[in-house]
């Protein structure tokens, strides 16, 4: 799609590895090889562990999630601003492309675990969860903390690689969200979650009628996306041209429709081997255990360990795979973004911390009460076939573009 | 420990447990069960096929192979060749009322498996094979007994061994079992327990609980929401947890191990045995070393604690002296 483009793209990477390992920032490079070395260091002692396997290969995928994100510039707000306020529409592209991506790769593993998807049974752990009211909420919710934060979840997590003055307040707000979610969760479940239907699309229209909606879905939504895309001016999508050169991959920003394509990817074989992407689970399951040991938390959350999602049930290991995934996804992005020149660490000024703290806040509440968060929920659950995923994506999305006009109209929101 | 030498050392167990288990043996207080230790050494017979035996014979002619697993998606991301998937809590029990799968839905079960009577089917599954063992006293109330085997060591060994995995389903063809009612002669109901604990019968209950809710000090364990009214245990019941009758690497003991373990709770197989715990899927486990193993005339009851210590009017020991709602 951005073939013609690419052909007249913006000058090439002034980056040359040789020259680059050398003689202009030895340092970074050699901390950033450290740690990527560390990480796979870290696997392989993982692996040989007994049970460790599963770890091993969720420290992994986390590694390549992070290094993808942050290659890629994934952040689903960023693109979302993008396309609202600069008229850029590439990165929403780049996220329809990681659903179809993923759409069809679970499609495949499902069809091969579950032959016949019309019974009464859903497939394993995949984020498929309760449509109702309280999922638009929750969604619209999480949607307004990607603004008034300026990321989501995943993306704080890539940009605390990154050094970004936000991250770290963003995160620990997401952590007090979620201890305010499990505060509300029991009157929001008696009065709605536990009536709202669990909806899986393959149950109803087959895996062929389920993945044809899906695509189609996603198409209509790329297609006047791919026209605006047609009507910028050239120098503006001046997108660098891939090549299979050291800089490319290691440097230069990468296309993020091919981010896209790696997220689709990444989700399959993570939920083929180990579960769906999700990462939120371990900040919520962690938070919970700090809420109840302060006594904050209500005696019985009803119903919740029962959904399906981004599970919060108390860890009673150090090492689980969420944790080793989050742990991986940030210092791959760490690494990433040094040898790139992207590793910035910025002081935090007031205005972060307050916009960390309050945004991080609404997203934890938003991910806690949607059983996860744009990862989880949106790009796990769609790819899974479940309308929850759609439900709480279009909500997602209303709630961020709304508090984004709101905050401009007001000027508190760039 | 190198990899290969822990390999060599689980096939040299894995080939030495049967014969060092008859070699082992003591005289067993019954006829039957001398005769079901001796077995052991022959897999057509043994309650046990190891793990090595059964990579063997993973095509053999009228085998299913059965995974029950505590944690969902285990399955699926991998099992033994050509097992079948049984979920514990939708597919063996009722999920309206509380009893095992009733004759209609475990005839309809029994037959996707392609299980019948003449079929010998091998249990496995993840937490030391504590589902399987449930998955065992279910098929076993329904006349499926001698040719249902545990693998000795279960998902855990057979991973440890990095033996194949497969993702792929089975496609077996159905059989045309039909369950009849099921039998009692494994399970022991409320009114027995009852009996025992008022000392009209003269039977042994084993409680295979953590010592700690067997004293009451709690009621059930840490994050368990099915709670009991009252805490402690049946009066006349011996604690010997479940998980003591498994070595490290999650096979079972041996007989001779075995046989002392239960003796020093004072259980030899001379009476009557009722084994018991929360909800009745840990005792399983308990349940088959003593009635397949060890060939103990042994029951299991489901009810266990959550139907016990529930009831109104009934003695109860509580050590511990916990008080429902506080002291």
């Amino acid at each position: 799609m951005s073939g013609p483009i690419a052909e007249r793209a913006a000058p090439l990477p002034r980056f040359r590895a040789p020259a680059g390992l050398a003689g202009r920032a030895p340092l970074p490079w050699a901390l950033s090889l450290a740690v990527a070395l560390g990480l796979a260091g870290a696997a392989l002692w993982l692996s040989g562990q007994p049970g460790g396997s599963r770890l091993a290969l969720a420290l992994t995928f986390g590694a390549l999630f992070g290094f993808v994100l942050q290659r890629a510039r994934f952040c689903f707000y960023c693109q979302w601003r993008d396309f609202l306020v600069e008229g850029d529409p590439r990165g929403l592209l780049g996220i329809l492309a990681a659903l179809a991506a993923g759409l069809a790769g679970y499609a495949v593993v499902l069809g091969a675990w579950m032959p016949d998807p019309s019974g009464t049974r859903l497939p394993p752990d995949a984020h498929i969860g309760p449509v109702g009211p309280v999922l638009v909420l929750a969604g619209a919710v999480f949607g307004a903390g990607m603004a008034v934060s300026g990321s989501c979840i995943s993306a704080h997590l890539y940009r605390l690689g990154e050094g970004s003055p936000t991250a770290p307040f963003a995160l620990l707000g997401t952590g007090l969200g979620f201890v305010l979610g499990f505060a509300t969760w029991n009157p929001l479940y008696l009065a709605s979650v536990s009536e709202a239907p669990v909806v899986w699309l393959p149950r109803h229209l087959g895996y062929a009628g389920s993945l044809a909606l899906g695509l189609a879905l996603l198409a209509a939504l790329a297609w006047p996306l791919l026209r605006r895309l047609r009507a910028l001016p050239r120098a503006e999508t001046g997108e660098r041209r891939i090549e299979a050169g050291f800089g490319s991959v290691f440097a230069g920003r990468w296309p993020v429709w091919l981010g896209g394509l790696a997220v689709g990817a990444i989700g399959t074989l993570a939920y083929l081997r180990i579960g769906p992407l999700g990462v939120t689970a371990e900040i919520g399951g962690r938070a919970r255990q700090a809420a109840g040991s302060f006594g904050l938390l209500p005696a019985r959350l009803e119903g919740l360990d029962t959904f399906r999602g981004c599970a919060t049930a108390v860890r009673d290991a150090v090492l689980t795979p969420n944790g080793l995934f989050v742990g991986g996804l940030v210092l791959a992005s760490f690494a990433a973004a040094l040898a790139a020149g992207q590793f910035r660490p910025a002081r935090p000024r007031p205005g972060h911390v307050a916009r960390g703290l309050l945004g991080g806040a609404l997203l934890g509440w938003g991910a806690m009460t949607g059983l996860g968060c744009s990862v989880g929920t949106l790009l796990s659950g769609i790819m899974a076939g479940a309308l929850s995923g759609w439900v709480f994506g279009i909500a997602m999305f209303a709630g961020a573009g709304a508090t984004l006009w709101l905050g401009r109209r007001t000027g508190l929101l760039a | 420990m190198p990899r290969p030498l822990i390999h060599l050392l689980a096939i040299v167990a894995g080939a030495a447990l049967p014969f060092g288990a008859a070699a082992k043996e003591t005289p067993a207080p019954g006829a039957a069960a001398q005769a079901r230790t001796e077995a052991r050494s022959d897999a057509a017979a043994s309650p046990l096929v190891s793990t090595e035996w059964l990579e063997k014979n993973l095509d053999a002619k009228n085998l299913r192979i059965v995974e029950v697993s505590v944690e969902p998606g285990v399955f699926e991301r991998g099992h033994i060749p050509g097992a079948q998937n049984v979920v514990w809590h939708t597919d063996l029990v009722e999920t309206v009322s509380r009893d095992i799968a009733g004759p209609e839905k475990f005839t309809a079960l029994a037959r996707r498996l392609g299980v019948d009577r003449d079929t010998t089917v091998v249990l496995y599954g993840d937490n030391n094979n504590w589902f399987a063992a449930w998955g065992a006293w279910v098929l076993a109330q329904y006349g499926l007994v001698d040719n249902v085997k545990l693998l000795d060591g279960g998902r855990k060994k057979w991973e440890a061994e990095k033996r194949p995995l497969d993702t792929r389903n089975a496609e077996v063809a159905a059989s045309t079992f039909a369950a009849p009612a099921p039998s009692t002669t494994f399970r022991a109901r409320f009114g027995d327990v009852l009996a025992v604990a008022k000392r009209e019968r003269d039977e042994q209950i084993l409680d295979i609980r953590s010592p700690d809710e067997f004293s009451g000090k709690v009621i059930a364990p840490p994050g368990v929401q099915e709670l009991a009214i009252r805490a402690g245990h049946i009066p006349g019941s011996v604690n010997v947890p479940w998980a003591k009758a498994v070595n490290a690497d999650g096979t079972l003991k041996s007989p001779a191990e075995l046989k002392a373990l239960y003796a020093a709770a004072g259980i030899d197989g001379s009476k009557p045995i009722i084994t018991s715990c929360r909800i009745g899927e840990r005792s399983s486990h308990s349940w088959f070393v003593l009635t397949r193993v060890l060939g103990y005339p042994a029951r299991n009851y489901d009810g266990s604690w959550t139907e016990y210590g529930n009831a109104v009017g009934v003695p109860v020991v509580n050590l511990a002296g916990t008080v429902w709602g506080g002291k």
